[in-house]
Protein backbone atom coordinates (compact mmCIF):
# COMPACT_ATOMS: atom_id res chain seq x y z
CA UNK A 1 0.00 0.00 0.00
CA UNK A 2 1.29 3.58 -0.83
CA UNK A 3 4.42 2.05 -2.38
CA UNK A 4 5.16 0.98 1.08
CA UNK A 5 6.76 -2.55 1.98
CA UNK A 6 4.21 -4.36 4.08
CA UNK A 7 6.10 -4.41 7.19
CA UNK A 8 6.41 -0.67 6.97
CA UNK A 9 2.48 -0.26 6.34
CA UNK A 10 2.03 -1.89 9.02
CA UNK A 11 4.36 0.53 11.19
CA UNK A 12 2.72 3.33 9.94
CA UNK A 13 -1.20 2.34 10.09
CA UNK A 14 -0.76 -0.39 12.39
CA UNK A 15 0.37 1.55 15.68
CA UNK A 16 -1.94 4.44 15.11
CA UNK A 17 -5.10 1.80 14.50
CA UNK A 18 -3.64 -0.29 17.82
CA UNK A 19 -3.88 2.92 20.29
CA UNK A 20 -7.02 4.14 19.24
CA UNK A 21 -8.49 0.33 19.97
CA UNK A 22 -6.75 0.53 23.43
CA UNK A 23 -8.47 3.92 23.89
CA UNK A 24 -11.50 2.98 22.74
CA UNK A 25 -11.05 -0.28 25.34
CA UNK A 26 -10.32 2.50 27.77
CA UNK A 27 -12.95 4.56 27.82
CA UNK A 28 -15.06 1.16 27.60
CA UNK A 29 -14.04 -0.06 30.92
CA UNK A 30 -14.10 3.42 32.94
CA UNK A 31 -17.72 3.86 31.88
CA UNK A 32 -18.70 3.94 35.31
CA UNK A 33 -16.01 6.65 36.62
CA UNK A 34 -18.83 9.28 36.05
CA UNK A 35 -20.98 7.49 38.38
CA UNK A 36 -19.23 6.28 40.82
CA UNK A 37 -17.97 10.73 41.20
CA UNK A 38 -21.62 11.15 41.67
CA UNK A 39 -22.59 9.10 43.84
CA UNK A 40 -19.13 9.53 46.14
CA UNK A 41 -20.73 13.36 46.23
CA UNK A 42 -23.95 12.50 47.24
CA UNK A 43 -23.12 10.18 49.81
CA UNK A 44 -21.74 13.30 52.49
CA UNK A 45 -24.94 14.62 52.37
CA UNK A 46 -27.54 11.57 52.79
CA UNK A 47 -25.22 10.60 55.39
CA UNK A 48 -26.22 14.06 57.17
CA UNK A 49 -29.28 13.58 56.42
CA UNK A 50 -29.93 10.40 58.73
CA UNK B 1 15.13 39.52 7.63
CA UNK B 2 11.83 38.37 6.57
CA UNK B 3 8.82 40.90 7.72
CA UNK B 4 6.25 39.29 7.41
CA UNK B 5 7.10 35.68 9.68
CA UNK B 6 8.62 38.12 11.88
CA UNK B 7 5.36 40.10 12.22
CA UNK B 8 3.50 36.83 12.93
CA UNK B 9 6.23 35.58 15.18
CA UNK B 10 6.10 38.94 17.63
CA UNK B 11 1.96 38.22 17.25
CA UNK B 12 2.40 34.67 18.50
CA UNK B 13 4.39 36.14 21.03
CA UNK B 14 1.97 38.84 22.34
CA UNK B 15 -0.76 36.01 22.79
CA UNK B 16 1.66 33.86 24.50
CA UNK B 17 2.41 36.46 26.92
CA UNK B 18 -0.99 37.83 27.58
CA UNK B 19 -2.40 34.16 28.34
CA UNK B 20 0.47 34.87 31.14
CA UNK B 21 -0.50 37.66 32.27
CA UNK B 22 -3.94 36.73 32.35
CA UNK B 23 -2.85 33.51 34.64
CA UNK B 24 -1.66 35.49 37.02
CA UNK B 25 -4.06 37.88 37.37
CA UNK B 26 -6.50 35.04 37.64
CA UNK B 27 -4.59 34.36 40.88
CA UNK B 28 -2.02 31.86 40.30
CA UNK B 29 0.56 34.12 42.50
CA UNK B 30 1.19 34.01 46.14
CA UNK B 31 -0.35 30.59 47.19
CA UNK B 32 2.56 27.56 46.93
CA UNK B 33 -0.13 25.12 45.66
CA UNK B 34 -1.61 27.82 43.19
CA UNK B 35 1.60 28.30 41.82
CA UNK B 36 2.42 24.64 41.21
CA UNK B 37 -0.74 23.06 40.60
CA UNK B 38 -2.71 25.48 39.77
CA UNK B 39 -4.81 25.23 42.61
CA UNK B 40 -5.62 21.85 41.12
CA UNK B 41 -8.58 22.86 39.39
CA UNK B 42 -7.15 21.89 35.38
CA UNK B 43 -9.92 20.33 33.13
CA UNK B 44 -9.52 17.49 30.86
CA UNK B 45 -9.34 19.17 27.62
CA UNK B 46 -6.26 21.72 28.82
CA UNK B 47 -4.93 18.73 31.04
CA UNK B 48 -4.64 16.01 27.75
CA UNK B 49 -2.94 19.23 26.00
CA UNK B 50 -0.50 20.31 27.92
CA UNK B 51 0.36 17.18 28.75
CA UNK B 52 0.69 16.64 24.98
CA UNK B 53 2.89 19.73 24.12
CA UNK B 54 4.78 19.18 27.41
CA UNK B 55 6.07 16.24 25.98
CA UNK B 56 6.41 16.65 22.54
CA UNK B 57 9.18 19.44 22.37
CA UNK B 58 11.30 21.09 19.99
CA UNK B 59 12.52 17.27 19.57
CA UNK B 60 9.56 17.04 17.01
CA UNK B 61 10.44 19.62 14.76
CA UNK B 62 14.33 19.04 14.89
CA UNK B 63 15.09 15.55 15.94
CA UNK B 64 12.07 13.33 14.59
CA UNK B 65 12.11 15.67 11.03
CA UNK B 66 16.52 14.76 11.19
CA UNK B 67 15.49 11.44 11.78
CA UNK B 68 13.16 10.81 9.13
CA UNK B 69 15.82 12.37 6.79
CA UNK B 70 18.55 10.42 7.64
CA UNK B 71 16.95 7.04 8.69
CA UNK B 72 13.87 7.17 6.56
CA UNK B 73 10.78 5.05 7.91
CA UNK B 74 13.14 4.03 10.61
CA UNK B 75 11.90 6.89 13.12
CA UNK B 76 8.33 5.92 12.86
CA UNK B 77 8.99 3.57 15.48
CA UNK B 78 9.74 6.63 17.66
CA UNK B 79 6.07 7.81 16.51
CA UNK B 80 4.87 4.35 16.86
CA UNK B 81 4.79 4.43 20.63
CA UNK B 82 4.72 8.13 20.98
CA UNK B 83 0.92 7.91 19.92
CA UNK B 84 -0.09 6.15 22.54
CA UNK B 85 1.66 7.73 25.56
CA UNK B 86 -0.81 10.08 26.97
CA UNK B 87 -3.66 7.74 26.94
CA UNK B 88 -1.34 5.39 28.84
CA UNK B 89 -0.25 7.52 31.17
CA UNK B 90 -3.61 8.47 31.82
CA UNK B 91 -4.93 5.33 31.83
CA UNK B 92 -2.42 3.49 34.00
CA UNK B 93 -1.63 6.10 36.77
CA UNK B 94 -3.43 9.21 35.97
CA UNK B 95 -6.70 8.76 38.20
CA UNK B 96 -4.39 7.12 41.31
CA UNK B 97 -1.63 9.74 41.05
CA UNK B 98 -4.39 12.17 41.57
CA UNK B 99 -5.93 10.94 44.20
CA UNK B 100 -2.86 10.12 45.96
CA UNK B 101 -1.23 13.05 45.80
CA UNK B 102 -3.97 14.79 47.11
CA UNK B 103 -4.20 11.93 50.08
CA UNK B 104 -0.45 12.89 50.66
CA UNK B 105 -0.28 16.49 50.40
CA UNK B 106 2.33 16.07 47.93
CA UNK B 107 2.67 19.37 45.72
CA UNK B 108 5.71 18.33 43.34
CA UNK B 109 6.01 14.89 41.75
CA UNK B 110 9.40 14.26 43.94
CA UNK B 111 7.38 15.17 46.93
CA UNK B 112 4.93 12.57 46.46
CA UNK B 113 8.15 10.03 45.85
CA UNK B 114 9.34 10.62 49.35
CA UNK B 115 5.13 10.67 51.20
CA UNK B 116 4.48 7.22 49.41
CA UNK B 117 8.74 5.72 49.93
CA UNK B 118 9.07 7.96 53.46
CA UNK B 119 12.60 8.30 53.49
CA UNK B 120 14.87 11.91 53.10
CA UNK B 121 17.41 9.63 50.96
CA UNK B 122 14.63 9.24 48.27
CA UNK B 123 13.75 12.63 47.80
CA UNK B 124 17.39 13.77 47.98
CA UNK B 125 18.36 11.48 44.78
CA UNK B 126 15.48 12.24 42.99
CA UNK B 127 15.41 15.94 43.91
CA UNK B 128 18.77 15.94 42.65
CA UNK B 129 18.63 13.86 39.27
CA UNK B 130 15.45 15.22 38.21
CA UNK B 131 16.92 18.98 38.54
CA UNK B 132 19.88 18.01 36.90
CA UNK B 133 18.18 15.89 33.89
CA UNK B 134 15.32 18.75 33.58
CA UNK B 135 18.38 21.27 33.33
CA UNK B 136 19.79 19.55 30.61
CA UNK B 137 16.68 18.77 28.96
CA UNK B 138 15.84 22.97 28.97
CA UNK B 139 18.94 23.07 27.52
CA UNK B 140 18.08 21.42 24.10
CA UNK B 141 14.78 23.81 24.11
CA UNK B 142 16.86 26.51 24.17
CA UNK B 143 19.21 24.79 21.58
CA UNK B 144 16.06 24.37 18.91
CA UNK B 145 14.60 27.54 19.69
CA UNK B 146 17.95 29.84 18.69
CA UNK B 147 18.21 27.52 15.95
CA UNK B 148 15.05 27.65 14.18
CA UNK B 149 14.25 31.35 15.18
CA UNK B 150 18.08 32.27 13.56
CA UNK B 151 17.30 30.56 10.23
CA UNK B 152 14.17 31.91 9.37
CA UNK B 153 14.56 35.40 11.19
CA UNK B 154 17.50 36.00 9.84
CA UNK B 155 18.59 36.97 13.58
CA UNK B 156 21.96 36.27 14.60
CA UNK B 157 21.90 32.81 17.36
CA UNK B 158 22.74 34.62 19.98
CA UNK B 159 20.12 37.70 19.60
CA UNK B 160 17.77 35.07 18.81
CA UNK B 161 18.34 32.45 21.52
CA UNK B 162 17.84 35.54 23.75
CA UNK B 163 14.52 36.10 22.31
CA UNK B 164 13.19 32.84 23.11
CA UNK B 165 14.84 32.52 26.61
CA UNK B 166 13.78 35.80 27.53
CA UNK B 167 9.67 35.17 26.62
CA UNK B 168 9.74 31.43 28.29
CA UNK B 169 11.44 33.14 31.24
CA UNK B 170 8.86 35.85 31.83
CA UNK B 171 5.74 33.96 31.02
CA UNK B 172 7.11 30.81 33.80
CA UNK B 173 8.00 33.12 36.06
CA UNK B 174 4.69 35.24 36.09
CA UNK B 175 2.17 32.96 36.11
CA UNK B 176 3.43 29.48 37.37
CA UNK B 177 1.76 26.03 36.55
CA UNK B 178 -1.68 27.91 35.12
CA UNK B 179 0.11 29.97 32.86
CA UNK B 180 2.12 27.15 31.75
CA UNK B 181 -0.79 24.79 31.52
CA UNK B 182 -3.20 27.36 29.52
CA UNK B 183 -0.22 28.88 27.33
CA UNK B 184 0.44 25.05 26.58
CA UNK B 185 -3.20 25.05 25.40
CA UNK B 186 -2.72 27.24 23.05
CA UNK B 187 0.37 26.19 21.26
CA UNK B 188 -0.88 23.14 20.99
CA UNK B 189 -3.28 23.90 18.55
CA UNK B 190 -0.68 26.12 17.18
CA UNK B 191 1.42 23.16 16.70
CA UNK B 192 -1.53 20.88 15.27
CA UNK B 193 -2.03 23.78 12.93
CA UNK B 194 1.46 24.12 12.09
CA UNK B 195 2.53 20.72 11.35
CA UNK B 196 -0.48 19.89 9.44
CA UNK B 197 0.18 22.94 7.10
CA UNK B 198 3.35 22.20 6.22
CA UNK B 199 2.74 18.40 5.44
CA UNK B 200 0.14 19.33 2.89
CA UNK B 201 2.65 21.95 1.35
CA UNK B 202 5.65 19.11 1.51
CA UNK B 203 3.13 16.00 0.20
CA UNK B 204 1.57 18.59 -2.89
CA UNK B 205 5.30 19.36 -4.08
CA UNK B 206 6.53 15.65 -4.02
CA UNK B 207 2.94 14.33 -5.85
CA UNK B 208 0.83 13.09 -2.90
CA UNK B 209 2.08 9.78 -0.38
CA UNK B 210 2.66 6.99 -2.71
CA UNK B 211 4.56 8.94 -5.73
CA UNK B 212 6.60 10.08 -2.56
CA UNK B 213 6.89 6.75 -1.43
CA UNK B 214 8.13 5.20 -4.98
CA UNK B 215 10.63 8.02 -5.83
CA UNK B 216 12.21 7.55 -2.42
CA UNK B 217 12.22 3.95 -3.01
CA UNK B 218 14.31 4.30 -6.30
CA UNK B 219 16.65 6.81 -4.54
CA UNK B 220 17.89 4.33 -1.61
CA UNK B 221 15.38 1.15 -0.82
CA UNK B 222 16.72 0.93 2.48
CA UNK B 223 14.72 3.82 3.68
CA UNK B 224 11.51 2.88 3.24
CA UNK B 225 11.95 -0.39 5.02
CA UNK B 226 12.18 -0.08 8.40
CA UNK B 227 15.46 -0.92 9.05
CA UNK B 228 17.09 2.61 8.08
CA UNK B 229 19.43 3.32 6.33
CA UNK B 230 21.49 0.74 4.39
CA UNK B 231 19.42 -1.59 7.05
CA UNK B 232 21.59 -0.51 9.76
CA UNK B 233 19.32 -1.77 12.58
CA UNK B 234 18.20 -4.83 10.55
CA UNK B 235 17.18 -7.33 13.68
CA UNK B 236 17.99 -5.33 16.43
CA UNK B 237 14.51 -5.57 18.07
CA UNK B 238 15.87 -4.59 21.58
CA UNK B 239 16.80 -1.05 20.05
CA UNK B 240 13.45 -0.85 18.27
CA UNK B 241 11.52 -1.97 21.70
CA UNK B 242 13.49 1.04 23.09
CA UNK B 243 12.68 3.16 20.45
CA UNK B 244 8.97 2.18 21.23
CA UNK B 245 9.09 2.66 25.05
CA UNK B 246 10.66 5.60 25.54
CA UNK B 247 8.05 7.67 24.33
CA UNK B 248 5.07 5.44 25.36
CA UNK B 249 5.12 4.04 28.73
CA UNK B 250 8.59 6.02 28.69
CA UNK B 251 6.26 8.81 30.06
CA UNK B 252 5.38 7.58 33.27
CA UNK B 253 8.65 7.84 34.52
CA UNK B 254 9.43 11.95 33.19
CA UNK B 255 8.48 14.33 36.71
CA UNK B 256 7.63 17.35 34.62
CA UNK B 257 4.86 15.44 32.89
CA UNK B 258 2.90 13.02 35.88
CA UNK B 259 3.19 16.24 37.46
CA UNK B 260 -0.29 17.08 35.00
CA UNK B 261 -1.82 14.14 36.85
CA UNK B 262 -1.75 16.01 40.52
CA UNK B 263 -3.25 19.12 39.03
CA UNK B 264 -6.20 17.58 37.58
CA UNK B 265 -9.62 18.79 38.44
CA UNK B 266 -10.16 15.31 40.00
CA UNK B 267 -9.43 11.76 39.31
CA UNK B 268 -12.34 11.84 36.72
CA UNK B 269 -10.67 14.08 34.61
CA UNK B 270 -8.22 11.46 33.71
CA UNK B 271 -10.89 9.84 31.52
CA UNK B 272 -11.64 12.16 28.89
CA UNK B 273 -7.83 13.43 29.34
CA UNK B 274 -6.79 10.02 27.79
CA UNK B 275 -8.84 10.24 24.74
CA UNK B 276 -7.92 14.00 23.97
CA UNK B 277 -4.46 12.71 24.22
CA UNK B 278 -4.86 9.86 21.68
CA UNK B 279 -7.05 12.45 19.28
CA UNK B 280 -4.13 15.11 19.30
CA UNK B 281 -1.50 12.69 19.10
CA UNK B 282 -2.59 11.29 15.64
CA UNK B 283 -2.92 14.09 13.92
CA UNK B 284 0.65 15.39 15.24
CA UNK B 285 2.85 12.87 15.96
CA UNK B 286 3.65 11.14 12.63
CA UNK B 287 4.04 14.56 10.38
CA UNK B 288 6.98 15.87 11.69
CA UNK B 289 9.06 12.45 10.87
CA UNK B 290 6.96 11.97 7.44
CA UNK B 291 8.10 15.80 6.73
CA UNK B 292 11.65 15.08 7.87
CA UNK B 293 11.36 11.77 4.95
CA UNK B 294 9.97 14.06 2.24
CA UNK B 295 12.39 16.09 2.99
CA UNK B 296 15.08 13.86 1.04
CA UNK B 297 12.88 14.21 -2.30
CA UNK B 298 12.45 18.34 -1.94
CA UNK B 299 15.88 19.13 -0.44
CA UNK B 300 18.43 16.27 -0.61
CA UNK B 301 21.40 18.60 0.01
CA UNK B 302 20.78 20.05 3.70
CA UNK B 303 23.73 20.52 5.79
CA UNK B 304 22.48 20.10 9.17
CA UNK B 305 19.21 17.65 8.87
CA UNK B 306 17.69 19.05 11.82
CA UNK B 307 16.94 22.00 9.88
CA UNK B 308 15.13 19.64 7.88
CA UNK B 309 11.61 21.04 8.70
CA UNK B 310 12.74 25.04 8.77
CA UNK B 311 14.16 24.65 5.33
CA UNK B 312 11.19 22.22 3.41
CA UNK B 313 8.88 25.55 5.59
CA UNK B 314 11.13 28.25 3.82
CA UNK B 315 11.06 26.28 0.95
CA UNK B 316 7.28 25.66 0.23
CA UNK B 317 5.33 28.30 1.77
CA UNK B 318 4.29 31.69 1.50
CA UNK B 319 6.13 34.27 3.95
CA UNK B 320 2.89 34.64 6.31
CA UNK B 321 2.39 30.94 6.21
CA UNK B 322 6.11 30.45 7.41
CA UNK B 323 5.70 32.35 10.23
CA UNK B 324 2.66 30.33 11.30
CA UNK B 325 4.89 27.11 10.88
CA UNK B 326 7.53 28.89 12.84
CA UNK B 327 5.11 30.13 15.39
CA UNK B 328 4.34 26.07 15.59
CA UNK B 329 7.51 25.46 15.98
CA UNK B 330 8.20 28.22 18.77
CA UNK B 331 5.36 26.77 20.68
CA UNK B 332 6.57 23.00 20.34
CA UNK B 333 9.60 24.40 22.44
CA UNK B 334 7.97 26.79 24.70
CA UNK B 335 5.73 24.65 26.16
CA UNK B 336 7.96 22.05 26.72
CA UNK B 337 10.65 24.33 27.97
CA UNK B 338 8.34 26.14 30.41
CA UNK B 339 7.15 23.18 32.03
CA UNK B 340 10.44 22.10 32.51
CA UNK B 341 11.39 25.35 33.76
CA UNK B 342 8.74 25.17 36.66
CA UNK B 343 9.15 21.92 37.29
CA UNK B 344 13.07 22.38 37.92
CA UNK B 345 12.48 25.79 39.72
CA UNK B 346 9.92 23.48 42.10
CA UNK B 347 11.41 20.47 42.74
CA UNK B 348 14.65 23.04 43.99
CA UNK B 349 12.42 24.80 46.15
CA UNK B 350 10.42 22.50 47.67
CA UNK B 351 12.26 19.17 46.96
CA UNK B 352 15.60 20.72 48.24
CA UNK B 353 15.50 24.17 49.56
CA UNK B 354 12.70 23.44 51.93
CA UNK B 355 13.52 19.88 52.65
CA UNK B 356 17.52 20.42 53.26
CA UNK B 357 18.20 24.23 54.08
CA UNK B 358 15.36 25.94 55.50
CA UNK B 359 12.00 23.70 56.55
CA UNK B 360 10.82 26.87 58.06
CA UNK B 361 10.64 28.74 54.76
CA UNK B 362 6.83 30.09 54.09
CA UNK B 363 5.16 29.49 51.21
CA UNK B 364 5.67 33.13 50.07
CA UNK B 365 9.63 32.57 50.31
CA UNK B 366 9.24 29.37 48.36
CA UNK B 367 7.66 30.77 45.58
CA UNK B 368 9.87 33.26 45.74
CA UNK B 369 12.78 30.44 45.75
CA UNK B 370 11.18 28.61 42.74
CA UNK B 371 10.92 31.93 40.14
CA UNK B 372 15.00 32.78 41.53
CA UNK B 373 15.73 28.76 40.22
CA UNK B 374 13.52 29.48 36.87
CA UNK B 375 16.17 32.12 36.38
CA UNK B 376 19.09 31.07 37.33
CA UNK B 377 18.31 27.81 35.12
CA UNK B 378 17.24 29.71 32.44
CA UNK B 379 20.69 31.87 32.51
CA UNK B 380 22.93 28.97 33.07
CA UNK B 381 21.01 27.10 30.31
CA UNK B 382 21.51 30.27 27.62
CA UNK B 383 25.03 30.30 28.31
CA UNK B 384 25.50 26.15 27.60
CA UNK B 385 23.01 27.02 24.54
CA UNK B 386 25.14 29.95 23.27
CA UNK B 387 28.62 29.05 24.46
CA UNK B 388 28.95 24.76 23.45
CA UNK B 389 25.35 23.78 21.72
CA UNK B 390 25.01 20.11 21.35
CA UNK B 391 22.59 18.22 18.82
CA UNK B 392 18.77 18.30 20.07
CA UNK B 393 18.37 14.98 19.54
CA UNK B 394 21.18 13.53 21.52
CA UNK B 395 20.43 15.61 24.54
CA UNK B 396 16.20 14.48 24.37
CA UNK B 397 17.62 11.01 23.42
CA UNK B 398 20.03 11.36 26.45
CA UNK B 399 17.64 12.61 29.26
CA UNK B 400 14.62 11.00 28.12
CA UNK B 401 15.69 7.62 28.59
CA UNK B 402 17.60 8.10 31.99
CA UNK B 403 14.64 9.34 33.29
CA UNK B 404 12.20 6.99 31.96
CA UNK B 405 14.49 4.41 33.53
CA UNK B 406 15.16 6.15 37.04
CA UNK B 407 11.37 6.76 37.51
CA UNK B 408 9.00 4.68 35.81
CA UNK B 409 9.21 1.46 38.63
CA UNK B 410 8.86 4.27 41.47
CA UNK B 411 5.65 6.01 39.76
CA UNK B 412 3.71 2.99 39.10
CA UNK B 413 4.41 0.94 41.93
CA UNK B 414 3.59 3.22 44.11
CA UNK B 415 -0.17 3.34 42.65
CA UNK B 416 -0.56 0.01 42.04
CA UNK B 417 1.81 -2.69 44.24
CA UNK B 418 1.52 -2.38 48.08
CA UNK B 419 5.21 -4.30 48.41
CA UNK B 420 6.93 -1.54 46.84
CA UNK B 421 8.94 0.18 49.46
CA UNK B 422 11.43 2.55 50.34
CA UNK B 423 14.70 0.57 49.74
CA UNK B 424 13.04 -1.23 46.42
CA UNK B 425 12.53 2.39 44.73
CA UNK B 426 15.77 3.75 45.76
CA UNK B 427 17.86 1.40 44.48
CA UNK B 428 15.39 0.87 41.09
CA UNK B 429 16.15 5.11 40.38
CA UNK B 430 19.63 4.40 41.42
CA UNK B 431 20.15 1.20 38.93
CA UNK B 432 17.67 2.76 36.06
CA UNK B 433 19.60 6.16 36.35
CA UNK B 434 23.11 4.66 36.05
CA UNK B 435 22.48 1.89 34.04
CA UNK B 436 20.79 4.14 31.28
CA UNK B 437 23.64 6.67 31.64
CA UNK B 438 26.34 4.24 30.97
CA UNK B 439 24.93 2.54 28.51
CA UNK B 440 24.92 6.01 26.55
CA UNK B 441 28.08 7.23 27.99
CA UNK B 442 29.85 4.12 26.36
CA UNK B 443 27.92 3.32 23.51
CA UNK B 444 26.81 -0.22 24.49
CA UNK B 445 23.45 0.36 22.39
CA UNK B 446 25.80 -0.78 19.14
CA UNK B 447 28.00 -3.67 20.72
CA UNK B 448 24.23 -4.85 22.62
CA UNK B 449 21.83 -4.42 20.02
CA UNK B 450 19.73 -2.91 23.08
CA UNK B 451 18.46 0.51 23.57
CA UNK B 452 19.59 2.37 26.93
CA UNK B 453 15.79 2.92 27.56
CA UNK B 454 15.53 -1.04 27.11
CA UNK B 455 18.47 -1.45 29.71
CA UNK B 456 17.97 1.06 32.33
CA UNK B 457 13.95 -0.03 32.44
CA UNK B 458 15.03 -3.82 33.19
CA UNK B 459 17.79 -2.32 35.67
CA UNK B 460 15.29 -0.67 37.63
CA UNK B 461 11.81 -3.05 37.56
CA UNK B 462 14.88 -5.62 38.63
CA UNK B 463 15.69 -3.89 41.70
CA UNK B 464 12.44 -2.61 42.54
CA UNK B 465 10.87 -6.14 41.88
CA UNK B 466 13.51 -7.67 43.96
CA UNK B 467 15.11 -5.56 46.73
CA UNK B 468 11.23 -4.60 47.58
CA UNK B 469 10.42 -8.54 48.07
CA UNK B 470 14.14 -8.81 50.10
CA UNK B 471 13.58 -6.17 52.60
CA UNK B 472 9.98 -6.72 53.09
CA UNK B 473 9.98 -7.38 56.56
CA UNK B 474 12.45 -5.08 57.59
CA UNK B 475 10.95 -1.95 56.11
CA UNK B 476 7.09 -2.64 55.84
CA UNK B 477 5.07 -0.19 53.46
CA UNK B 478 3.46 1.87 56.47
CA UNK B 479 0.00 1.07 57.05
CA UNK B 480 -1.21 4.67 57.03
CA UNK B 481 0.19 4.41 53.39
CA UNK B 482 -1.43 1.06 52.57
CA UNK B 483 -4.56 2.75 53.68
CA UNK B 484 -3.90 5.84 51.23
CA UNK B 485 -3.16 3.50 48.58
CA UNK B 486 -6.69 1.67 49.05
CA UNK B 487 -8.33 4.64 49.16
CA UNK B 488 -7.07 6.04 45.92
CA UNK B 489 -7.97 2.65 44.08
CA UNK B 490 -11.27 3.49 44.72
CA UNK B 491 -13.44 5.57 42.31
CA UNK B 492 -14.48 8.89 42.94
CA UNK B 493 -12.43 12.13 44.42
CA UNK B 494 -11.02 12.80 47.97
CA UNK B 495 -14.23 13.49 49.93
CA UNK B 496 -13.64 17.59 51.01
CA UNK B 497 -13.51 17.81 54.76
CA UNK B 498 -16.82 19.37 56.20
Amino acid sequence: MFNLPLSTTLLVFGFPAFWILYTLGFLFLTRNWKRSEVDRRERPSQEEAS
Amino acid sequence: MNTTVLVFLVLYFVVVLGIGFWAMRRGAGGDLENYLLGGRKIGPLVTALTLQSTSMSGFMFLGAGALGYVEGYWGLWYAAGDIGGGVVNMSVIGRRMRKLSQLTGSLTPIEYLEKRYPSAAIRLVAGGLTVFLLGSYVLAQFIAGGKGMALVTGLPYGVALLIAVGIILLYTYLGGYLAVAYTDFFQSLVMIIGVLWILGAALAEVGGFAAANRAIAVLEPSLVSIWGRDLGYQGQWGVVLGAVLIFSIGYMGWPHVVTRHMAMKNPLTARKAGAYATAWNLLFVPAPYIVGILAILILPEISDPELAIFEVAQKLLPAAVTGIVMAAIMAAIMSTADSLLLQTGSIAARDLYERFIDPNASERRMVLVSRLMVLAIGGVGYLVALVQPPTVFQVVIFVTSVLGSAFFPAYVCAVWWRKANTPGALTSIIAGASVSFVWQLLGLETASGLHPMVAGLLASTTAMIFVSLATQKRFPVPQQILDQMTEAANLGSVAEPS
